[in-house]
């Protein structure tokens, strides 16, 4: 893997202009996507993940905007291109699988006609021919029989509906795909199929994913690195082995408890205490802390940034700044 | 630990608990924006519409059947009533005092040229003139006309003597009576005596008062309108709510009887219905009562079943609810706000065809003021009288758009579909 | 031939074409869609026309009398109730009402000359249609155009304006618009004809072959004919025409504002389309579907705005005739139009759904 990251998102942040008020779906977020990984981002239900995902292609909509920060894609701020030019970006350089397969292809549209839409609109002077051929090829690689092209959606199974949406991401040689709760509508086997056919793609396209999933095991599965939010901020990231093994935030540390585990043994399953704040009017200082078993004074005072805790791990916690713990031992 | 703890500022939805309905109505405007204003609007304009409705006499300066003036009166024009003008220090009254012996001097009388008041005074003093004959009298009326272009010039003629008399409007001259006090009036040239004028929307064919009728109107089109809407409401609501519930046979013919009635023009319906039974109030609100069943019929129908495959029916059901009881508690106060919604739009509806139906002369007799039937009688005039037509439709416009708005608002801002996500 | 047979196979003949083709391209689904659509048809009419029945006979009011006026003796009275059969018993007469329905049997107008109806309806019929075509593009193009555009532009003023615009349209009186538009384009500044579809000195140079004046008029390359139709086909279009489209914008702008809100709408923006194509070819594509359900229930409000519009501008038309007959307490013709109009709704109803079964995928296959 190359050493310079495809995607260096840098101190996004993304609001809500709501009636009740202005609420922050992602906040002062930073990281990288590194060329050819897989980013699984995670977080709960309501956590501002998706919002994140539809953001770095500029994809959300009013009320929503993006109140600040640098979208670097391949050394471009993205933030300052054009819609014209975003369009040309869209589905050519970054794609986007969404979550539900049978409403995110259009009704009234044959499969073909949606591939070759997307060629046409980002390489007009293709022929129908050229267009049609390429892309039954690209069908065909993902496991689509031709035959199959000129049906309609409703005619096809949700698996292989997942896969018609890949290949429109693909269908322009994306080099990066954010997959937004892609298998959440699937179910285990064919989830599994699935994700097989995302290390693939990785393998033969050079492909870039940022997976997006509530579903710590997919992530544990298939991704190279993992990032984890809460309430609008990351709060931890790193490569998966060493999250998994060493996670250091809190939050992480009891959302890993929380998944149920084969061998306990009528022990009660493990609940984290409290519920994810309102983001309308959040906890001030650390977004965590009214739940946090550790939390100190300078949590419910202050926003810990990213630190590094270890070997490509970074994580925002004040348990692990060394100015922290020490006015914790003198106050 | 709550969300809203200590830490949390009250957010405005624990708020929204304790303040009184007032106060939730104008917070409402911030939430909802320009939807709050259709509404806000159009329900000050529908309430002012039904208290002119419920008392047009504070409002109406006539009544519906008064004829108060002379027809086809331009809206603020007054009648021309041509008197005789004269010096303060003058004798004469009628137009008869100016007459003299055959071979005295010709009286010069002044005119605007070219106006009715010319007209009027040639021809009664040529009558004069013939009865002082006949008469053998020895005097005679043959008056120098002189023709003027303005009021002020002949005036001031009369003033310096120059003329004995002059025939003027009565309301033209009133107008600058003040700065000519060496003059006064004297009898009506033609025998009319002062009519009434200045009516805000003009008179029509046979002398009523066009905004009079307008204001006794609104009483009789809300009546319609209100009265075949909760008819409609009445017999739509318990089918629709049966039909959607149970389901069957029940369901299916009755369906199909009302979309069959529903896809057919409603007004050709009406007409047919007023045909037969005659025109009369009854019969309208009837006819148009029969038209708007099917509408509430097929909206509550579908909520019903919307409503009916939802888990908290069935959890009812679970708990031994009776069917009455499940239609009464859980699906009818669901339906209740598309119906309130549909309501508000059917009386538009209803008052549009009640007026359609009394213009084609099809609904009420003829003897009720009603903005249809206005229509109707001004269309034949429509070269002269602009006027007899322009207000009533524009009426008939307001009120149907006040209910429209409320509808339309209210719909905006209840329909979850249509919210921002 | 009679002119009514020439339109009736004008509009038959590609309506049964295009039911042949859908039936026989379209699959098993389909052709079930649309046995069941005809076969729902034929209650529609039936009911209609029950009613109709039912309604001129069962309620209070003497027919008869009304048609002889007070001079009638009672010897005429009776003569007319035999010559209508109105002495029969109430299911005889339904009996024969219903078969002469189906043969388009109206008999003869009770009243005036005793013209057969049918050809009164054969002249007037056409008027009717060449009213209603013409004023129907006008109100799908403003509507379905507009629509979409305030649809693509919510909460900006296009779509308040459009909004209030649809709003306001929808209140007018049909009737008061199109005596204002008389009123001002026709009196106080004379530029268009305010009564009858075409000039009555021009009429006698035009033959009259379908009695669609615009046609015929082209057919025998009459131009001051078709001069004359079309400038008096403007004022009641315009008319009709605008106050219809106040219902379809609503119609649209509620339809595609849901459809924007799908799933596959975001997928196609992520894909790089161009909002333009996005809006009005997928959406507006999608939304076409229920909308074109929804305007097709409208033409009950299309018909009824006829009949009052032929009332103001004097249009020969169907409608225009209703209302005439019925001032004229002409029962057997009054029962014959309206039996048309339900035939006319039921039509225009199953042609509506072809379309849509021909628009939407989901029920092709």
């Amino acid at each position: 893997m190359s050493q310079e990251p495809l995607f260096s998102i840098r101190n996004l942040t993304v609001e809500y202009v709501t009636r009740a008020g202005v609420v922050k779906a992602a906040e002062d977020i930073s990281f990288d996507i590194r060329r050819q990984e897989i980013l699984g981002l995670v977080g709960e239900s309501g956590c501002g993940k998706s919002t994140l995902g539809k953001a770095l292609m500029r994809l959300h909509r009013p009320p929503a905007r993006i109140a600040g920060g640098q979208l670097l894609f391949e050394g471009r701020d993205l933030m300052k291109l054009s819609e014209e030019q975003m369009c040309s970006i869209r589905g050519a350089e970054i794609g986007m699988v969404f979550q539900d397969p049978m409403t995110s292809l259009n009704p009234v549209q044959r499969i073909i006609e949606h591939l070759t839409e997307t060629i046409h609109a980002h390489e007009p002077e293709t022929t129908d021919e050229e267009a049609r051929a390429r892309a039954a090829a690209l069908a065909e690689k993902l496991g689509i029989r031709a035959e199959r092209l000129k049906e309609y959606p409703h005619q096809m199974s949700g698996g292989m509906r997942q896969r018609v949406m890949i290949s429109l991401a693909l269908a322009l040689r994306a080099k990066l795909v954010i997959a937004d709760e892609p298998t959440t509508s699937l179910d285990v086997i064919v989830e599994a199929k699935f994700l097989d056919l995302l290390r693939e793609l990785r393998q033969e396209f050079g492909l870039t994913i940022l997976l997006i999933t509530h579903n710590i095991g997919v992530v544990a599965e298939v991704a190279d690195r993992v990032a984890v939010m809460y309430a609008a901020r990351l709060v931890e990231i790193g490569d998966v082995n060493e999250i998994f093994a060493n996670s250091k935030h809190p939050y992480t540390q009891g959302l890993l408890r929380s998944v149920p585990n084969i061998e306990l043994d009528g022990e009660p399953l493990y609940k984290m205490e409290g519920m994810p704040p309102n983001l309308l009017h959040p906890p001030a200082g650390c977004r965590f802390h009214p739940r946090c078993p550790f939390a100190m004074e300078i949590c419910r005072r202050e926003t810990p940034a990213l630190e590094t805790v270890g070997p490509d791990h970074q994580a925002a916690c004040w348990l692990y700044h060394p100015a922290a713990a020490k006015s914790e031992q003198h106050g | 630990m709550p969300a809203s703890d200590q830490n949390n500022p009250e957010i405005w939805q624990d708020e929204l608990q304790h303040v009184g309905f007032v106060r939730r109505l104008l917070m409402a405007r911030k939430w909802y924006g320009a939807d709050w204003w259709f509404v806000a609007i159009s329900a000050v304009m529908v309430l002012g519409f039904i208290f002119v409705a419920l008392f047009p006499d504070l409002i109406a300066p006539y009544g519906p059947d008064e004829i108060v003036g002379t027809s086809f009166l331009a809206p603020g024009a007054y009648p021309v009533v041509p008197v005789l003008l004269v010096r303060t220090d003058s004798t004469a009254q009628a137009l008869m005092d100016l007459a003299v012996p055959e071979n005295a001097e010709r009286p010069a009388i002044g005119v605007i040229m070219g106006g009715p008041t010319a007209t009027a005074l040639r021809e009664h003093a040529q009558e004069i003139d013939e009865q002082l004959t006949s008469g053998k009298t020895g005097l005679r009326l043959r008056p120098r006309i002189e023709r003027y272009a303005s009021l002020e010039e002949l005036l001031n003629d009369v003033s310096s003597g120059k003329l004995q008399a002059g025939v003027v409007d009565l309301h033209e001259f009133e107008k600058l009576a003040s700065r000519y006090p060496q003059l006064r009036t004297g009898d009506s040239i033609t025998g009319e005596t002062a009519a009434a004028g200045g009516f805000l929307m003009g008179t029509n064919e046979i002398g009523q008062d066009v905004f009079s009728r307008l204001i006794w109107g609104t009483r009789v089109a809300i009546l319609v309108g209100f009265t075949s809407s909760i008819l409609s409401l009445l017999a739509g609501l318990p089918l629709g709510l049966m039909a959607g519930y149970l389901g069957g046979t029940f369901d299916r013919l009755l369906s199909l009887v009302m979309d069959s009635l529903y896809a057919f023009p409603g007004l050709i319906l009406a007409i047919a219905v007023t045909a037969v039974l005659g025109p009369s109030m009854y019969n309208v609100i009837l006819a148009i009562a029969v038209l708007y069943v099917p509408t509430y019929y097929r909206i509550v129908r579908g909520q019903t079943l919307a409503v009916k495959e939802e888990v908290y029916i069935e959890a009812a059901r679970s708990i031994g609810a009776t069917r009455r009881e499940i239609l009464w508690r859980y699906i009818y106060p669901n339906v209740i706000p598309s119906v309130a919604i549909i309501f508000s739009v059917n009386v538009a509806d209803a008052i549009l065809t009640g007026a359609g139906l009394s213009f084609l002369g099809l609904g009420m007799p003829p003897t009720i003021a009603d903005w249809g039937i206005d229509l109707a009688r001004g269309q034949r005039f429509i070269q002269t009288a602009w006027w007899l037509i322009t207000y009533p439709g524009l009426a008939i416009m307001l009120v149907v758009l006040a209910f429209t708005m409320m509808g339309e608002g209210l719909m905006e801002i209840y329909n979850p579909k249509l919210r921002e996500r | 031939m009679k002119p009514i047979s020439f339109i009736l196979l004008i509009l038959g003949v590609p309506l049964a074409l295009m039911l042949l083709y859908v039936f026989l391209k379209g699959s098993m689904g389909l052709r079930k869609y649309i046995l069941t659509r005809i076969a729902l048809t034929l209650p529609m009419v039936f009911i209609l026309a029950s009613l109709v029945f039912f309604i001129m006979r069962v309620l209070p009011g003497d027919p008869v009398r009304s048609a002889l006026g007070p001079r009638g003796t009672a010897e005429q009275a009776e003569h007319m109730r035999q010559a209508l059969g109105l002495d029969k018993p109430l299911l005889v007469q339904y009996g024969i009402f219903l078969k002469d329905m189906v043969t388009f049997n109206f008999g003869n107008s009770m009243v005036g000359g005793h013209r057969p109806i049918i050809d009164e309806m054969s002249e007037r019929f056409p008027a009717t249609l060449e009213l209603i075509i013409p004023s129907s593009i006008v109100a799908l193009v403003i509507g379905i155009w507009g629509g979409t555009w305030a649809a693509a532009r919510r909460k900006t003023i296009v779509d308040y304006s459009l909004r209030l615009y649809s709003v306001i349209i929808y209140s007018l009186p049909i009737f008061w618009f199109g005596l204002m538009l008389q009123l001002l384009f026709g009196i106080r500044f004379k530029l268009l004809p305010v009564a009858g579809r075409i000039d009555p000195v021009i009429r006698t140079t035009l033959q009259p072959v379908t009695n669609l004046y615009m046609i015929d008029s082209i057919l025998s390359g009459n131009w001051p004919a078709l001069a004359s139709a079309l400038s008096h086909l403007v004022l009641p279009t315009i008319t009709l025409g605008l106050v219809l489209s106040g219902v379809f914008v609503r119609i649209t702008r509620i339809n595609v504002i849901e459809t924007l809100q799908a799933d596959y709408i975001a997928a196609a923006r992520a894909r790089g389309i161009r909002e333009r194509v996005v809006v009005y070819g997928h959406a507006l594509k999608n939304a076409m579907i229920p909308v074109i359900t929804l305007i097709g229930l409208q033409v009950a409000i299309l018909l009824a705005g006829a009949v009052l519009t032929e009332t103001i501008f004097n249009w020969p038309g169907m409608g225009g005739y209703l209302v005439q007959r019925i001032s004229a307490r002409d029962y057997t013709a009054v029962q014959s139009v309206i039996a048309m109009f339900a035939l006319l709704v039921a039509l225009i109803s199953l042609l509506v759904d072809l379309i849509y079964s021909l628009l939407d995928p989901r029920v092709r296959y």
